[in-house]
This record gives C-alpha cells, sequence and structure tokens, in this order.
C-alpha cells in the first residue's frame, strides 16, 4: 500500500525525463502491526516472579499423640482460630493458664511480638548499622558481622509456637507467619498436629463469652 | 465572483518516531517476557512482605478454595519421567513420545492419572474446559491410604527424580567444567487461595509430608514492608 505516485504515463516521442517519485511510504499498517504486537507483549507478559515464604514442617511423628511434650522456656503460643481471631499465651500450659485475644492489625500481634522480641530486634538493628558502615568492597567485615546476626538469632530465647485451628483461613495463617517475618521472631514452629484439648477447651469458652 | 480556492494539502503526519517508539516497546516487551503458563485454576494467594524469589524450578501446587489440587513441574524431563513411573506403578499402557511431549506443555494439570490417556487426545480449547471442570488430583488424608493416594505418588516420584536429575546436571557440568548451579535443585512450591480453609492446605501438606518433603515455599502477593 506504498504511496508509490504512477508518475510518468509514457508520452509518445516526448523526451525521457527522470521519474519524480515520492519517496514517502504509507506507515499506517507498519504502525498499526506495531501497537498490535505492544498490546499483545503487554497483556501476556508477567514481570515480576511471585516471592516466596519458606517454610519447613518436621517429619511426620509416628506417634503423635504419646509424644512427651517438650518443655518450652520462654514460649508464646498463638492459637489461630475462625473469624479471623487470635489467641495466645504465655509459657506453659497449665489449668492457671489465661488465654488473651487480640488480631492482624499492626497493633494487635505485632505489638505483643515486638514487645516480647524487643531484645533481639535491637541486637539486630545495631547490626544492621555495622554493616552500612561497613564498605561494599570489605566481604570478610560483613561475614563477620553476619556470623554475630546468625549467633544472636541462635541465642534467642523467645519460642513462638502457631497453631492453626481448622476453620482458620489459610490467609490467617501465611499473615501469621508474615507477621513474625516482621517482627524478626528467630524460633518460630508452625504446628500442625492440632490444638491440645486444654487449649481446645480455654479456646472455646473465649469464644462463647 | 471568484471561487474561494481552498489549499489542498494531505493530512499526513510524520510517523517515523512514533513507529521508533512503538517498535522500541515491542522489542523490549519481547525480551523480557516470559509467557504465563495456562492456569486452569484461578487462585488469589494471601500476601506477605517477603523478598525472597521462587526457585527457578518447582513442584507446584495450586490448591483452590474448594480443595481442589493442580500440580505442575517446571523441568520438562522430570515431569515426564515421573509420569511414565506413575504410569507403570498403576499399570497403564505408556503413551507415545509425542503425548508425553504433549504433557510436558499443558501446565497445570489436575485429572487422575487413569484420565490422562484421552486428557492428551482433545483439542487444547477442550482441554482447558475440561480441566476447569476437573476434580483435582486424587488425594486421601486417612491413615491407611495416604501412603496410596496419586498425590503422594507424585510428590514422592518427584522428590526422587528431581535428585536424579540434579545429580545427572552435576555431573555434565563436572565433564564441560562448567559451573554448577548448586541451588537449582526442584523445590515443592504452594500456591493456595487466601480464603481456603487452612484444613484444606494442611491436609495436602500432610500428604507432601508423608513423601518425607519437609521445605515448602508458599507463594505470596507482594506487600509492602511497613517501616520501623
Amino acid at each position: 500500500m506504498a504511496e508509490l505516485s504512477s508518475g510518468g504515463d509514457g508520452g509518445k516521442g516526448g523526451k525521457k525525463r527522470a521519474k519524480k517519485q515520492s519517496t514517502r511510504v504509507d506507515m499506517t499498517p507498519l504502525v498499526d502491526l506495531a501497537f498490535l504486537l505492544l498490546t499483545f507483549f503487554v497483556l501476556t507478559s508477567t514481570f515480576s516472579k511471585p516471592k516466596v515464604l519458606r517454610m519447613i514442617f518436621p517429619e511426620k511423628l509416628k506417634d503423635p499423640i504419646n509424644q512427651k511434650a517438650p518443655e518450652v522456656k520462654n514460649g508464646l503460643t498463638i492459637l489461630l482460630v475462625e473469624n479471623n481471631r487470635i489467641f495466645y499465651y504465655n509459657g506453659a500450659l497449665d489449668k492457671t493458664t489465661v488465654l488473651l485475644e487480640t488480631d492482624y492489625t499492626k497493633d494487635g500481634i505485632r505489638k505483643v511480638l515486638i514487645e516480647r522480641n524487643a531484645a533481639l530486634i535491637k541486637q539486630l538493628f545495631e547490626y544492621q548499622k555495622e554493616l552500612e558502615k561497613i564498605p561494599t568492597a570489605d566481604t570478610a567485615g560483613k561475614n563477620k558481622v553476619l556470623a554475630k546476626v546468625k549467633e544472636a538469632q541462635r541465642k534467642s530465647t523467645l519460642n513462638v509456637i502457631v497453631k492453626t485451628d481448622n476453620k482458620a483461613s489459610y490467609r490467617n495463617m501465611i499473615d501469621m507467619m508474615d507477621e513474625l517475618l516482621i517482627t524478626q521472631v528467630a524460633k518460630y514452629y508452625p504446628v500442625d498436629e492440632g490444638f491440645m484439648a486444654l487449649e481446645k477447651t480455654l479456646v472455646q469458652s473465649k469464644i462463647k463469652s | 465572483m471568484p471561487k474561494v480556492k481552498m489549499p489542498r494539502s494531505t493530512p499526513s503526519l510524520d510517523m517515523t518516531p512514533m513507529v521508533d517508539l512503538a517498535f522500541l516497546l515491542v522489542t523490549f516487551f519481547m525480551l523480557t517476557s516470559s509467557f504465563r503458563a495456562p492456569e486452569p485454576l484461578l487462585v488469589d494467594p494471601p500476601t506477605s512482605t517477603t523478598d525472597v524469589l521462587i526457585p527457578k524450578q518447582v513442584f507446584l501446587a495450586t490448591i483452590d478454595e474448594k480443595g481442589r489440587v493442580f500440580i505442575d513441574i517446571t523441568n520438562n524431563n522430570v515431569k515426564i519421567k515421573v509420569l511414565k513411573k506413575l504410569l507403570k506403578s498403576r499399570k497403564l499402557s505408556a503413551m507415545s513420545e509425542e503425548d508425553f511431549k504433549k504433557f510436558a506443555g499443558v501446565g497445570s494439570i489436575g485429572i487422575s492419572v487413569k484420565e490422562l490417556a484421552t486428557f492428551m487426545e482433545m483439542e487444547s480449547n477442550e482441554r482447558t474446559a475440561y480441566s476447569e471442570s476437573a476434580k483435582g488430583i486424587p488425594y486421601d488424608t486417612a491413615e491407611s491410604k495416604i501412603g496410596q493416594c496419586e498425590l503422594f505418588e507424585w510428590a514422592l516420584e518427584t522428590r526422587l527424580e528431581a535428585h536424579n536429575d540434579y545429580k545427572e546436571r552435576e555431573e555434565e557440568a563436572k565433564l564441560k567444567n562448567m559451573e554448577f548451579d548448586k541451588s537449582n535443585y526442584i523445590q515443592f512450591a504452594i500456591k493456595a487461595d487466601g480464603k481456603a480453609p487452612y484444613k484444606v492446605v494442611q491436609s495436602i501438606i500432610a500428604v507432601f509430608r508423608e513423601a518425607k518433603v519437609k521445605n515448602f515455599q508458599m507463594i505470596t502477593g507482594l506487600e509492602s514492608s511497613p517501616i520501623k
């Protein structure tokens, strides 16, 4: 569809003139095609690869009921239940345990976790500042600080146990894991074996009230 | 009265810069895009602030609200090998090499191994429709059946084949004196709908745990990190 003027009429006996042809090409179809392709690629392409939250579940226990419950020091047990509610209790579970309720907002469970994990957060913050001071080329110096970070995480005494009820949604569980990530809790354990009997009764009485 | 002559000019404008730009963008998108694999199951994963990228090779389990599971293995070689093993263990006749290749390219599947032969014979649009109404990979969390369900077998065989595949690539890299990417092995990723009850996700994780898979990559949407 190029706009090539047909030019000379081949007149009889006339002087042969160099044909003056326009060099303009109609680019409309080209542009049409280009934009068609552009639209296609814009719509079909995915830019960012999805992000993942890493989780490790322990190997399945052969006999989960008859296992002796490990003694947890400085523990915080979080129970995720229906209707986006969270209950938690400190320390070991016994008859005097009182369930506290919180929610998924930043003044809810995050505040609780920050309070409990304050020591580690402060320590990690210091190391972060140290890291920023070290020049990029100095990998040995950086590794030294990173080793310190690992050591601090290993020595952290706070143990957070997360139990998710069957009626809670998957979103609840991921949100909880994310909160633990945000508050830099070093040791947390998603427990898949369900609530203990006492936990169940405590939660039931809380829900009813 | 003399006629008023309108100046005749063609309303043409120079489109060259526009074309330049358009092609520049086309080239950019062509080079940067990776195509979205066809997904019969649309799920809306929950969001998180993590910045860990999805591993290069995954065994992807997509779980919807109702608990249907669709699986995909992003390594074609392993995907075909695993299917061959499953067909063998179920005493089903093997498909043609062509069909195996086609199977590697169909993306996520959510049907039982029995149905696969007929599934592969369908046209691609028929397949999509069939997938959408499919029941997902069968699984059962009952104590006696968990080790026999198809989802378990897929997970177990993939875990084993992934190891073989890793070793093969390592050997090959050694022979060719190339660098070997140690982090590039098949990992298990779960992409579940945020509204799905935890019970559903938990039972699928239980099946994977039975197959001795411990590390999970939970695929999440992006969320901006709160400033501390």
